[in-house]
């Protein structure tokens, strides 16, 4: 096939994965905690013989897909006034036990379970500094401080863990709002938690909009270079192949 | 293409959303009505390239890695279990518990029934009932020629009775606390019953530690907020746009793509 066909096929690829990544976000947009994702893309170079009128190596650029960079900008605070809906300003994860082992969120929508332990919607506990943390009846109201310390009426109940990392960009996306990582969790110290509250999505639609926008013309504009690639094949093929005098 | 599958989760999370503030604005009026919200998380991801994998033999690292969600759903519709306002009514069967924990009623197939929503009646018999004619527990029977009938936040009941200088006390009212309240099965007419999320009942005297105290005469309000609800729906609604947004465009790229094949 002709090498314009195939540069104009990766370009259209990875616009398909751009728009995957877009639907993403914009199907986040209310997911607490959610970090919005941009697709990255690198020229692949490839080395073709010149053709009859062209002198030396031809270097031809397809494009390529390397990554999804999270943007890890703090999403908007949002009030839900649930005592266990818990925000973290600044950096840092919470921690939760799951049967795999450890994960981290951001997304701080807890809950108790029968029991009075703090846990996830899946009913995975939330890790304090002496593991998982349960609040008695006779505590009344909550208080879980910036630091996050949680007390109630007879005093301290425990401490929330709450982990940082510096790879935070190599974490793996587990779904249900979960990071893993291999790497061993810092204390980090320059964050804040503000109870009744949580961490909205940082997707801002105005801008997923606009890169939507952006895919589809260029999308459109390698379709109408196909197209005319394609014509011209035809033409040549009419021209060429026809018949003398026809 | 992937893109439309993520954009229907996305619409249909959104949708979700608004049946449930639609339900909160509709039972603004509800006595002891307590405010839902839907929650999403992210769906499972697709590893195209693990991030963290090697890149060469001297140990670089791919960075970021190329995962590919798919889409948003919803984990949970959970209540706001925090304290309405109290309405002042003057009829002296209506109850406000001001803090924590439920009445109990006694279902008419024996089960047990908690509720917050403390509009009750007397029977035929005398008996304090909802306003569906069933027993608040533990079961207390005001006398017939009672005048007046007081029940202080501590739950006791007294009846004015003529003749008698002091009054009568004819009952006393108990709460029932959840260690986790929020996993309360809603079965409609205000009633929750027990699951097993949400523990065992504890009762107790109103008033003493962890329970909350009885207001007579009094209502609790709905703890749904009009406005925050409006903003909400508002968002909701342009969240369903974009994604319904996305399958137009998703669906413009392909048919361009057939329209290529065709000619």
């Amino acid at each position: 096939m002709d090498n314009s066909l195939l540069i104009s096929l990766s370009q259209q690829l990875s616009a398909y994965q751009s728009m995957d990544v877009i639907a993403n976000n914009i199907a986040n947009v209310s997911t607490p905690g959610y970090r919005r994702e941009e697709p990255t893309f690198q020229e692949y170079v490839a080395h073709v013989r010149p053709s009859e009128t062209q002198k030396g190596m031809q270097a031809l650029s397809f494009v390529q897909q390397t990554g999804t960079v999270r943007n890890m900008a703090q999403g908007s605070l949002q009030s839900t006034s649930a005592p266990f809906d818990l925000a973290i300003s600044g950096k840092g994860y919470f921690v939760v036990q799951t049967p795999a082992g450890d994960r981290y969120t951001r997304n701080g929508h807890f809950t108790l379970d029968s029991g009075g332990q703090i846990v996830t919607e899946d009913g995975n506990p939330v890790q304090g500094d002496g593991g998982a943390i349960t609040i008695s009846n006779d505590d009344g109201d909550i208080h879980i401080g910036a630091d996050g310390v949680i007390s109630g009426r007879n005093g301290q109940i425990g401490k929330l863990r709450v982990a940082g990392f510096n790879g935070e960009l190599a974490m793996k996306k587990e779904g249900a709002s979960l990071y893993s990582t291999s790497e061993t969790p810092t204390t980090p110290t320059d964050f804040k938690i503000s109870q009744g509250a949580l961490e909205s999505s940082n997707v801002q639609p105005v801008v997923e909009i606009s890169h939507m926008i952006d895919v589809m013309r260029a999308y459109q504009a390698t379709a109408t270079m196909t197209q005319s690639q394609q014509d011209l094949l035809r033409q040549a093929i009419d021209k060429l192949g026809g018949q003398p005098g026809s | 293409m992937r893109a439309l599958n993520i954009a229907a989760t996305g619409m249909f999370a959104q949708q979700t959303n608004v049946e449930v503030i639609a339900n909160n604005l509709a039972n603004m009026n509800t006595t002891a009505y307590k405010q839902q919200r839907a929650e999403f998380q992210d769906l499972l991801y697709q590893n195209v390239e693990q991030p963290g994998a090697q890149t060469s033999d001297s140990g670089t690292l791919l960075p970021s890695g190329i995962q590919l969600g798919a889409g948003v759903r919803t984990a949970a519709v959970y209540r706001i279990n925090s304290q309405g306002t109290l309405n002042n009514t003057g009829n002296p069967y209506d109850l406000a518990i001001n803090g924590a924990g439920y009445f109990r009623i006694t279902m008419p197939d024996g089960t047990d029934a908690y509720t917050r929503a403390g509009n009750f009646a007397l029977s035929p018999e005398g008996q304090i009932v909802t306003d569906k004619g069933y027993v608040v527990a533990p079961g207390i029977a005001v006398p017939q020629n009672a005048t007046a009938i007081t029940v202080n936040a501590q739950g006791q009941v007294q009846a004015t009775i003529p003749g008698q200088t002091a009054p009568q006390q004819v009952g006393q009212f108990e709460i029932t606390r959840f260690p986790n309240e929020g996993g309360l099965n809603a079965v409609g007419d205000n009633l929750y019953t027990e699951t097993p999320s949400s523990g065992s009942p504890q009762s107790g005297v109103p008033g003493s530690i962890g329970y909350g105290t009885i207001q007579q005469g009094f209502l609790e309000g709905a703890n749904v907020n009009a406005v925050e609800e409006m903003t909400s729906l508002i968002t909701a609604q342009r969240a369903y746009e974009m994604n319904s947004k996305v399958i137009t465009a998703a669906d413009e790229m392909l048919q361009m793509t057939s329209r290529l094949a065709g000619s």
